[in-house]
């Protein structure tokens, strides 16, 4: 259902904006799932977030987890309505009845489960649109208002108002376009950043990734903006593009940049609810750069960052990940790894990732605990990622022939050996090779010199050329089998 | 001997197929001409030999198709049905001669084969791919200075070292050398 | 009626004993009329002509004779024909080179419809060598009626000699006012170039296969024949099989290639995606789902090579990763039924010198090997010299005809006509 929305509400671009790239959103080839035994405290969940945020990840839960369905829905319900979103309201509403006639045919006999399921209320959905709509038409007049009086000032703040409006009753589309207006009437290089914002949130909504960055970048480059300094004298702004960035990023599978962004951002400036909690943020970036980085940007980045330390700090099990990681404990570390996996994969952003992003840990991990060594033991090694033999020599396979690891498998003895490259023969090989390849173009030059000397020509029309080329070919075909 | 002047012989042959008046050769050529592409193993123009036999020389001419049998097996890399195929028949004159060298040199080429794929090998195997009794077979191997487990019936083939080309003397060496340096520098 | 052809036997006898035979030439151009409304009589006229003076005269007899739809009992066209080729006087017959190959063509139509295509390959072959063409890596449609009746023979050493050499020139066949047209029929081109192509693949040269169905794909063309169509998809095929992969089409192939070929092919090119991922099942389920388009374009045989080759491939990967492995491993990783047919495959690529391996029939298991020394010894030394003597060769006729360039007329007329500043250095042109 929101995927639909959404899809829908994305249609609809801003007029201005051109160059918008059909987005490659993995929401739509994303495979079905179901998380079935989550270990996610959903109530301090949803409080982490608000605004559209905290509905669409709830939505998520109830599309990928049963057993956190209604609650979810429940809690959705009731936040939904401290906004104008009566659609959403009846979506959700829409899914409810769905769950708990399910629910009830055939359990009747615990019909407590249904006892405080809310109904849907027609009268709030009535009353709230005539608000929405009686506030739209006051915040419009505003606008008219201060665009005959030529205030810039007032007319950004009507324009920002409205979008504010749309935001709330979940016109997406109509709050980019408002938001993306206010653009012509700043004054002022924080003007600019906060209409940047503004179109940084909407978008992320509407996970049109390139919209993000290209905002995030408009905003750094406003004369209010300098990075070097920005990131002491406006912690905050500095903190939320970072992260507004990294979440792009990861959303267009660029891991490692994800991982940069991520990692600069600091946690006592982290309040932005309805883009992404702290935890997110550590999370995301923690597994980013577990993912990408060799050991000594790890160390520099993830365990000696001081910025990033506390946000580790709200992920406890991740930090341990990654420390184990860092201690060559991979074993301990994938076994950490696992046991979040479900809470990962209940994530709205994360999850299309979360399989990519574990496999390259894998690989990483596997890469690493080899590099020093000239041989090893592969019943030993498949203890220490957990994997029976014949798994890990396939996995050994795949990055051997990626060049990952140069490496042989005994497979008899189930040692995999170091394997010295051979670049002497290597070179002969392409040096033949490269002398061959010349020898072909040059006698194919020389005969398509010959060919455009005496003009020759592929004529129309074809049907009657090929027709007569057939005649020609055809007995040959035929009598070859 | 036939096979001393194997390239004058085919190139006679195959001169004579394409000069046949009728375009039909005689049966003794289409015969000889088959059996020494297996000799030179070369399959392909075997193959297309037989094809483009006339269909009434082949059933005149019986040994003809017993001559393919042999380059079918061939064509399969099976051993055993090609021994068998090249015994199983009376060769006539026209082509026996040529028909046992076949047998030799599919023999030295199984031979070589078993001693650059295998670092062992069962003297079953062995024997049927050279086409000998067990006994013979394992006599040959200990001949060729391969071990013959008797218990485990297991031969272990000594890998053949190709032998070295003769060197070229140093002064046609140089000649070469100068060649190319000024081949590059020009 | 007679006189006419008295007339022209005087002429040929009286030009030809003058040495006159460009006049010759313009004279039987126009003769045909006269000769083939008296086919009756030609054979008396060729009693008057002596094949070595009078070639020409007796190549316009014979143009008259095969394309006369009536015959005369005996036909005697193979036995005259047979004369012609082997005793004609080349001088002569390359100053009609139009004409001649007319008459080769004729002539080859003939055998085919006699169906005794074998008769004619030494013949062609042997004039070819004879006029010169050859030793010229001249390029002929005479190549193309060879190339021809080779397949239909089923008769392809002979034809070797002639396609191994690397075309340098293409004879003049079309002669017009105009000289912006076509001086050869582009249809014999193809033609040559894509029965070539099958020639070296059925002796299995998959190199040089290769290297003639992209010659034929990369065709100038305004249009996309049949044979072009053909021709890329068994050079997808091939390529498979050479390299376990597909190039692009060549950028400077015709425009209109690019644009329709490839829809024309689509079968052959999710073969190729199947192939290139080293998915055995999926390759197979394609071959299934096509199979009656690959039967119909008759490239059934190699599709099923491409899929024995699928296994080879998949073997040799192994290789790079494992040292040793069971042949039941061997087996189930590349998708074979058992040990027994991991084991085929591996003594087959070993006998090709495809892979470096030791099998253990003890333990079942191979071991899989660098080649040791692979690159020393005398025999490497021989390679190089080998290919750089073939680089130096190819370089030198690069610069013959770098140097035909330079004394071109026209060539040298277009660069004295630039300005002295925009005067290309000598170098640019050296190659």
């Amino acid at each position: 259902m929101p995927l639909q929305f959404m899809a829908m509400a994305q249609n609809a671009v801003e007029p201005m904006q051109v160059d918008a790239p059909p987005e490659d959103n993995d929401n739509n080839e994303e495979p079905f799932y179901m998380v079935e035994n989550p270990t996610l405290d959903l109530e301090a969940y949803a409080n982490s977030y608000t605004s559209l945020a905290k509905l669409y990840r709830l939505i998520y839960v109830v599309d990928h987890c049963p057993s956190l369905r209604l609650e979810a829905l429940k809690i959705a319900i009731s936040y939904v309505m401290t906004t104008y979103n009566v659609n959403l309201y009846q979506v959700l509403h829409q899914r409810l009845s769905e769950l708990t006639s399910n629910l009830n045919v055939p359990d009747v006999a615990a019909p407590s489960a249904s006892q405080d399921v809310p109904l849907i209320d027609n009268m709030w959905v009535e009353t709230r649109l005539k608000k929405s709509a009686l506030k739209l038409e006051k915040l419009d007049n505003d606008l008219k208002n201060y665009k005959s009086n030529s205030i810039k000032e007032s007319i950004r703040r009507g324009h920002d108002d409205l979008g504010d409006h749309y935001l709330d009753c979940g016109d997406l589309s109509n709050a980019l376009k408002c938001y993306s207006r206010a653009r012509d009437y700043c004054t002022s290089g924080k003007h600019v950043v906060n209409m940047c914002l503004n179109v940084i949130k909407v978008s992320v909504y509407l996970q049109n990734w390139s919209h993000v960055l290209s905002y995030v970048a408009k905003a750094e480059a406003t004369p209010d903006f300098i990075e070097t300094q920005a990131k002491d004298s406006n912690p905050l702004l500095f903190t939320k593009l970072r992260c507004a960035a990294g979440l792009a990023e990861l959303a267009t599978r660029k891991y490692k940049q994800a991982a940069k962004h991520f990692l600069q951002a600091s946690l006592d400036h982290c309040d932005f609810p309805e883009l992404l909690s702290p935890g997110n943020v550590a999370t995301y970036g923690g597994l980013c750069a577990l993912a990408t980085f060799d050991r000594p940007e790890l160390q520099k980045h993830v365990v000696n960052n001081g910025g990033f330390k506390p946000f580790l700090e709200l992920e406890p099990a991740l930090r341990d990940a990654i420390l184990k990681f860092y201690e060559s404990r991979y074993a301990a570390c994938l076994k950490l790894l696992d046991e979040m996996k479900d809470s990962l994969l209940l994530d709205l952003y994360l999850a299309p990732h979360v399989p990519a992003l574990y496999s390259q840990i894998r690989s990483r991990a596997l890469v690493q605990y080899f590099s020093p060594y000239l041989s090893a033991d592969l019943r030993r090694m498949a203890q220490a990622f957990g994997r029976t033999v014949p798994a890990l020599e396939d996995e050994l396979m795949k990055l051997i022939l990626e060049g990952q690891i140069q490496a042989r498998i005994d497979s008899h003895n189930k040692v995999l050996f170091a394997r010295d490259a051979d670049q002497r023969g290597a070179t002969f090989e392409r040096g033949l090779a490269v002398g061959r390849e010349q020898r072909r173009r040059a006698r194919m030059l020389v005969l398509r010199a010959a060919v455009l000397r005496s003009r020759l020509q592929v004529q129309s029309p074809p049907r009657e050329q090929g027709e007569g080329a057939q005649q020609q070919m055809q007995p040959v075909t035929s009598a070859r089998s | 001997m036939v096979v001393n002047n194997i390239d004058k012989l085919i190139e006679d042959l195959e001169r004579q197929e394409l000069e046949a008046p009728t375009g039909i050769a005689s049966p003794q050529v289409y015969s000889q001409l088959l059996a020494i592409y297996l000799y030179q193993n070369d399959l392909c123009n075997a193959k297309f030999l037989w094809k483009r036999i006339p269909l009434t020389v082949k059933n005149t001419n019986p040994e003809l198709g017993e001559i393919w049998k042999v380059g079918q097996h061939l064509w399969k890399s099976d051993f055993t049905a090609t021994y068998a195929s090249l015994n199983g028949f009376n060769w006539s004159e026209t082509v026996s001669e040529i028909m046992r060298n076949v047998q030799d040199v599919v023999r030295q080429r199984a031979v070589d084969l078993i001693s650059q794929a295998y670092s062992s090998i069962t003297l079953d195997t062995v024997a049927s791919m050279t086409g000998l009794s067990v006994d013979v077979c394992a006599a040959a191997c200990l001949e060729r200075g391969w071990r013959v487990e008797p218990d485990t019936k297991m031969v272990y083939p000594v890998r053949k070292v190709s032998e070295p080309v003769v060197q070229p003397s140093s002064e046609d060496q140089l000649y070469k050398l100068t060649d190319f340096v000024s081949f590059l520098e020009n | 009626m007679a006189s006419a052809l008295e007339q022209f036997v005087n002429t040929v006898r009286n030009l030809s004993s003058h040495g006159n035979f460009r006049e010759l030439y313009e004279i039987i151009t126009k003769s045909n009329e006269v000769l083939s409304k008296n086919v009756q009589h030609l054979d008396n006229v060729l009693e008057t002509l002596d094949v070595q003076q009078h070639s020409l005269g007796v190549l316009a007899v014979l143009l008259a004779k095969f394309n006369s739809p009536n015959v005369s009992l005996p036909d005697n066209r193979f036995l005259q024909a047979q004369e012609f080729l082997t005793n004609c006087n080349i001088e002569q017959v390359r100053s009609a080179p139009d004409l001649f190959a007319e008459f080769c063509h004729l002539f080859t139509n003939y055998l085919v419809e006699q169906k005794q295509p074998i008769k004619g390959i030494s013949l062609l072959k042997q004039a070819l060598i004879r006029l010169k063409y050859v030793s010229k890596a001249q390029l002929t449609s005479i190549h193309a009626d060879l190339c021809q009746l080779c397949l239909l023979a089923k008769c392809f050493k002979p034809a070797l000699e002639i396609l191994d050499v690397d075309i340098i020139s293409i004879c003049q066949e079309i002669t017009h006012t105009n000289v912006t047209s076509p001086q050869f029929d582009a249809k014999y081109f193809l033609l040559y170039y894509y029965y070539g192509g099958k020639i070296y693949l059925a002796l299995r040269n998959l190199d040089r296969a290769l290297y003639f169905f992209e010659i034929a794909l990369t065709t100038p063309a305004h249009a996309v024949s049949h044979i072009m169509l053909e021709a890329y998809k068994k050079y997808i095929l091939v390529s498979l099989l050479l390299h376990g992969k597909v190039h692009g089409i060549p950028k400077y192939s015709a425009k209109v290639v690019g644009r329709f070929i490839k829809p024309l092919s689509l079968p052959y090119i999710d073969l190729a995606s199947a192939f290139i991922i080293n998915n055995t099942t999926e390759l197979n389920n394609i071959i299934t789902k096509h199979t009656e388009v690959f039967t119909r374009d008759h490239n059934m045989g190699l599709i099923k090579q491409v899929s024995q080759v699928l296994y080879k491939k998949n073997i040799q990967r192994l290789t790079k990763t494992f040292l040793t492995l069971s042949l039941t491993d061997v087996a189930s990783r590349v998708g074979l039924p058992g040990p027994a047919d991991a084991e085929k495959h591996i003594l087959h690529m070993i006998e090709n010198g495809k892979i470096y391996a030791a099998i253990n029939q003890r333990d079942g298991m191979v071991v899989f090997r660098d080649e040791p020394d692979k690159y020393s010894g005398p025999q490497v030394l021989k390679t190089l010299e080998e290919e750089l003597a073939l680089c130096m060769e190819l370089d030198n006729r690069i610069l013959c005809m770098d140097e035909e360039i330079q004394v071109n007329p026209q060539y040298v007329k277009k660069t004295s006509g630039l300005q002295d500043d925009e005067q290309p250095s000598k170098s640019t042109y050296a190659m």
